[in-house]
């Protein structure tokens, strides 16, 4: 029977055992679930939790402390009419935007350079410049709080070699927005590098070459070719570089003297020197509203992926 | 096939992913002892079938019974079949033995006779004394046999093959195919084998079931798919074949005749096809070019199909060549002869005459 | 020619990435080498060399008290974050279900949420159901932000490690433990092990929620932190400062060159399985 596809095959010749088709779908659920439990239930104990009660606290439905105020706007009120507190806002805007923007002009060559041009090396080399990143943080902005400070290593260096008087030193190098700027970017520039290297790495090189045999320059290819192509990457490290020195503190605090308080500083001082925690949350809560704005915005870049590599 | 039989008795199974109708109502019946393939391009639903079978994807609708017990919701560790995945999926930090042995280790036997085992499973697939290697110092022939090896040391009630000789090369795929059927044979096991190789097959199967869209299209021994397809589908993915529009101008007792001109006609049987077709009634009709005798000068025979024609273009294929030529309906077909003295004797522009069997001619459905 | 950079720009870039590479390491180099300079002040002019700052940070209880503070948040961080880890990495790699992008989601959002937000919140949080602070809420909070990086590094070597394998274990009669056990735990031990290694340093260098939610025993980064106010301490600090940058580079330098050979291993081994060599 050429045509035969049993298709058709009458029912009433098998033996039927009607499963019912949720019993099909449960084990797999169970397994997910069994999977996703712990750590979804450890994120939303310990993670989403907190931050809404943040919020809460912030406008009084929770209070904690004897002077908390019980369902008010007042401290929201009061910050947003502060010139002072969004002041320190923008203030920390200004410092992650220079901060990010530095980085990545700083990694971006090096980027170029090992995603393209270093060959087989490029793996070794990229780790040259990650392990830094990998090792602790605290101690690097140490390091240049050491060589600064104007009794610190470079700037003793100078007397030692009299380019400096016994009495004299460099105001700009230390405690100032110069070195928040510098300590930071320092920080950060390995890790900008990473998206970028990424990006620029998955690119066909064909591309270039096709650019170059229509008779475009080098310049013009990386101009309309290379830059364009490898924005996603450069977006990624800047986000990732902009969203936690929003909320920086330590590092302006060690070396900004008092250009380095910042908004994350206002935060922390309600928290411990003022006892003024409500007002605190409120800030903590529009820092996250502006996070959760940035993402908006530039989310689509954030192939978190690239990062991890 | 009587209920004992059967190995595998697949009833009305359906399966979505999301809007996708991977698997859109198929039936079937596998035999103990069988070799059948689901044949068909990727994305007809024939690696869905099988890993329903296998226990890996569960059927949204439908049944699907082993040696006559439901298996749905059987998770795939405790179903009878083991499976042969595309690309062997061999544990990579196990050597040989452990990865044959594995199966057997999760039944408890005991480490002797799990050794005798092995070593007997490595004589049947052509690997004694490979034990101690790992899978990445064998090449992928071996790892084919060790995958295979693998899954039938469970004796299951069936192995299912997933394009187990896709990664292979051409002359090695040709050594395995008949390496796969003598193991089958020897060791009698019904095989399940999945492939878009209609050559693979052709050769080796008991029967094929051709698929298309989550749907069989076409069942039946390697002869009937690739002489008579039932369908379109079937008849252009089984091979190169020419398809003919063919008006009924006469019924001839079996025959159902086209006549072209005085001497040209197309003859079709009324049979196979089971198609009511009437004078006046349009058919597709297709024949398969190997099928098609060329002949310079007249033929001897009078029965069957005849068309004249003229040699467009002349392409050597080595063993074959293949013939294009324009024909007096207006359509080139497209005819493979041997390559030899009298092939070779046929050059560009030559006149010829085509002529075929009456049964070498499938219907392939009614056009109105 | 080289269509990404001409000569100059070559030597231009080269020279870039030297810059760069001594920008990144002058600071740790001369952290290490003043460590052994024979003065009270990290500074010029070289007074000869000592252990002296060494020696004297291993008496030093407040030092060594906060350092095993620190090794103990770390270590609880590190074994519950890659426990955690594993089961969320093997979902969202190997299932299908709904609301994947929402889980995935939250399970990284940890790592753009500002650390002094989280800090407050885990200090609100621990205020309001009345916990004590101790060495265990901080790790509760580290762990937070340490899942996401194990997730990144797992994710990606589950990928690699075909689906196929775990399906063959199924097959051959292996229930899901005995495959996680015999098949997928062997072959993500080395990101496993790099996952865990990262939490535990994550959560070592951590200071902005250890500062918040630390009660009477406080971590290293916290203590030295304090410390650095008063320069008297800054020699002895520094020579922890060296020996922690040292110890955490050689570790993470080794677990990334584990790394490398155990993927490439499992790469070839994989893709010799794709590849035909036709010698049978």
């Amino acid at each position: 029977m050429a045509t035969d596809t049993t298709t058709d095959a009458p029912p009433e010749a098998r033996v039927d055992i009607e499963a019912p088709p949720r019993r099909r779908k449960r084990g797999s659920w169970r397994a997910t679930s069994g999977l996703l439990a712990t750590p979804m239930i450890w994120l939303i104990v310990f993670f989403v939790a907190p931050v809404v009660m943040v919020g809460l606290y912030s406008v009084g439905a929770l209070t904690l402390l004897r002077l908390d105020d019980y369902l008010s706007l007042e401290h929201w009120q009061f910050f947003l009419a502060s010139d002072t507190y969004l002041g320190l806002f923008w203030k920390s805007v200004r410092m992650s935007l220079g901060v990010s923007i530095t980085a990545v002009l700083l990694a971006y060559p090096v980027a170029y350079l090992l995603a393209l041009i270093a060959g087989t090396r490029k793996y070794t080399l990229l780790l040259v410049i990650i392990v830094p990143f990998l090792t602790s943080y605290l101690l690097r902005v140490l390091a240049w709080r050491v060589i600064l400070n104007p009794q610190g290593v470079f700037q003793s260096f100078l007397r030692s070699i009299d380019v400096l008087g016994p009495e004299q030193q460099l105001d700009w190098m230390y405690n100032s927005t110069f070195a928040i700027y510098l300590v930071l970017s320092y920080v950060w520039v390995p890790f900008v590098a990473l998206p970028i290297f990424v990006s620029l790495e998955s690119l066909d090189h064909h591309m270039l070459e096709a650019s170059s045999d229509l008779g475009a320059s080098r310049l013009r290819t990386f101009w309309t070719v290379t830059l364009p192509l490898s924005l996603p990457g450069v977006a990624a490290g800047f986000i990732f570089v902009f969203i936690p020195t929003i909320g920086e503190y330590v590092t302006p605090q060690l070396v900004g003297g008092p250009d380095g308080f910042m908004f994350g500083s206002a935060i922390t001082s309600a928290f411990t020197a003022g006892l003024d925690w409500q007002f605190g949350s409120a800030m903590a809560m529009f820092l996250i509203f502006a996070v959760a704005v940035l993402l908006a915005v530039f989310g689509r870049f954030l192939n978190v992926r690239s990062v991890a590599e | 096939m009587t209920e004992t039989g059967v190995a595998i008795s697949i009833d009305r199974v359906r399966k979505s992913f999301g809007d996708v109708h991977a698997v859109d109502g198929i039936s079937l019946d596998i035999a103990e002892g069988e070799f059948i393939t689901l044949l068909g391009p990727s994305g007809c639903g024939k690696t869905t079938t099988m890993r329903m079978i296998a226990g890996f994807e569960e059927p949204d609708d439908g049944t699907i019974l082993l040696r006559g017990t439901d298996v749905v919701g059987v998770p795939p560790n405790k179903r009878e079949v083991n499976m042969c995945f595309q690309q062997y999926a061999l544990f990579p930090h196990m050597d040989v033995e452990k990865n044959i042995e594995y199966g057997l280790k999760l039944k408890k036997v005991p480490k002797g006779d799990r050794q005798k085992i092995v070593g007997e499973m490595l004589e049947i697939v052509g690997l004694a004394g490979m034990q101690a290697r790992k899978p990445n110092q064998l090449s992928g022939g071996q790892q084919q046999r060790v995958a295979l090896a693998r899954a039938l040391v469970n004796q299951p009630a069936a192995l299912l093959l997933d394009e187990p000789l896709g990664a292979l090369d051409v002359k090695l795929r040709k050594a395995m195919q008949l390496e796969l059927k003598r193991i089958q044979h020897e060791l009698n096991t019904t095989f399940v084998y999945v492939t878009h190789d209609q050559d693979e097959a052709l050769s080796m199967s008991d029967r094929i079931a051709v698929m298309n869209q989550g749907v069989i299209e076409q069942l039946g021994a390697p002869r009937e798919v690739y002489e008579q397809p039932a369908t379109p589908f079937v008849a252009d993915f089984v091979g190169v074949l020419n398809a003919m529009d063919v008006r009924v101008d006469e019924v001839a007792g079996e025959d159902l005749v086209m006549k072209v001109s005085d001497r040209d006609r197309i003859v079709v049987p009324v049979g196979p096809a089971g198609i009511d077709a009437g004078i006046g009634s349009s058919l597709l009709v297709a024949v398969r070019p190997e099928r098609v005798e060329l002949i310079v000068g007249e033929p001897t025979t009078n029965s069957g199909s005849r068309l004249s024609g003229t040699v467009r273009q002349v392409v050597y294929l080595g063993t074959l060549t293949q013939f294009y030529v324009d024909t007096a309906i207006g359509k080139r077909l497209i005819v493979h002869r041997l390559s030899d003295d009298r092939s070779s004797a046929v050059s560009e522009g030559d006149e010829v005459v085509l002529t075929w069997a009456r049964d070498d001619a499938a219907v392939l459905s009614g056009v109105s | 020619m080289n269509v990404a950079v001409s000569n100059n720009g070559r030597r231009w870039l080269w020279g870039t990435f030297w810059l760069l590479v001594v920008f990144l390491y002058a600071p740790l180099a001369i952290l290490l080498i003043f460590s052994f300079n024979d003065r009270e002040f990290v500074s010029f002019p070289w007074e000869g060399f000592t252990l002296r700052w060494y020696r004297t940070f291993l008496d030093n209880p407040a030092i060594l008290s906060s350092l095993r503070t620190s090794l103990e948040v770390a270590s609880i961080t590190a074994v519950a974050t890659t426990v955690l880890a594993i089961p969320a990495s093997i979902a969202l790699v190997r299932r299908r279900f709904v609301g994947k992008g929402l889980v995935s989601g939250m399970m990284l959002a940890p790592l753009v949420i500002p650390l002094v937000v989280l800090g407050i919140a885990l200090l609100i949080l621990f205020n309001a159901i009345g916990i004590p602070f101790s060495p265990i809420t901080i790790s509760i909070g580290h762990i937070v932000i340490a899942l996401p990086f194990a997730i990144l590094t797992l994710a990606p070597r589950l990928e690699r490690i075909p689906a196929a394998l775990e399906e063959a274990s199924r097959d051959l009669g292996a229930g899901w433990l005995t495959t996680f056990r015999q098949i997928t735990f062997p072959l993500m031990a080395p990101a496993i092990f790099s996952a865990f290694l990262l939490s535990f340093v994550i959560s070592f260098d951590e200071i902005v929620i250890a500062s918040f939610i630390a009660g009477k025993e406080v971590t290293f980064p916290v203590y030295l932190y304090s410390q650095l106010r008063l320069p008297r301490q800054l020699p002895q600090v520094i020579a922890v400062a060296v020996v922690i940058l040292l110890v955490s580079a050689v570790v993470v330098i080794t677990a990334e060159l584990l790394r490398r050979v155990t993927d490439r291993r499992l790469e070839a081994a994989t893709t010799a399985q794709e590849e035909e060599v036709a010698t049978a």
